[in-house]
């Protein structure tokens, strides 16, 4: 199963999903771009841990993870 | 005599009454559960994402040392939700304070997990948007 957090007020959404359904990879595409164009950044990790930016839906991706537009605080 | 029995004991039972809409009252404006609870998943979330180095670090002193990708300065980012974040130089002392911060109400996990992906994928931009502080 895959997954995509969302971080939110309460701490976090996760929507998980299976990658081999074409209906629920085509769904968690369109939240992907649905949050990412409304100012989310979508981040992935590497095999080492390290976190990656990502700017396009990878169906291949286990995790993706979320979190709001950055503003200077 | 009798009356005031009878008033007496209906005005106890008001006063108990009374203490229990109090008591629920109060629960209910200093139930720490759902703040904990997100604190608790948020807290998770950044372990999950932190490098073993980082989470022990953070375990031990409430804090954790980023890299940022571009210049290859060190960072520390301090439990907290803004004002958090410390350049160090080369001998580990505190140089400046950097504050960017997520848009909307998050929880302190989440605010500095996206600051440490922030800082060790694009340093650059979000120093561009931070507001910089003297830590005098």
């Amino acid at each position: 199963m895959a997954i995509q957090i969302i971080m939110d007020h309460n701490g976090d959404t996760r929507h998980s999903f299976d990658a081999n359904d074409e209906q629920a990879l085509l769904k968690a595409e369109r939240r992907f771009k649905a949050l990412t164009g409304s100012g989310f950044t979508a981040a992935t990790r590497t095999a080492s841990g390290e976190p990656v930016v990502t700017r396009t839906f990878d169906p291949a991706a286990e995790e993706t993870l979320f979190f709001p537009r950055l503003v200077g605080g | 005599m009798k009356l005031l029995y009878i008033a007496s004991d209906r005005l106890r039972g008001f006063a108990s009454a009374c203490s229990g809409w109090v008591g629920a009252w109060r629960d209910w404006l200093y139930d720490p559960g759902p703040v904990n609870e997100r604190e608790r998943r948020g807290r998770k979330l950044l372990l999950e994402w932190l490098s073993v180095a980082q989470r022990i670090q953070y375990e031990q002193y409430n804090y954790f040392d980023v890299t940022g990708c571009h210049s290859g300065k060190r960072y520390r980012i301090r439990h907290g939700m803004g004002t958090n974040i410390y350049e160090l130089d080369d001998r580990g002392r505190a140089l400046t304070g950097w504050c960017f911060v997520p848009e909307g109400y998050l929880v302190a996990g989440d605010v500095m997990l996206a600051q440490k992906i922030a800082l060790e994928t694009d340093e650059r931009g979000a120093l561009a948007l931070a507001n910089n502080f003297s830590l005098r």
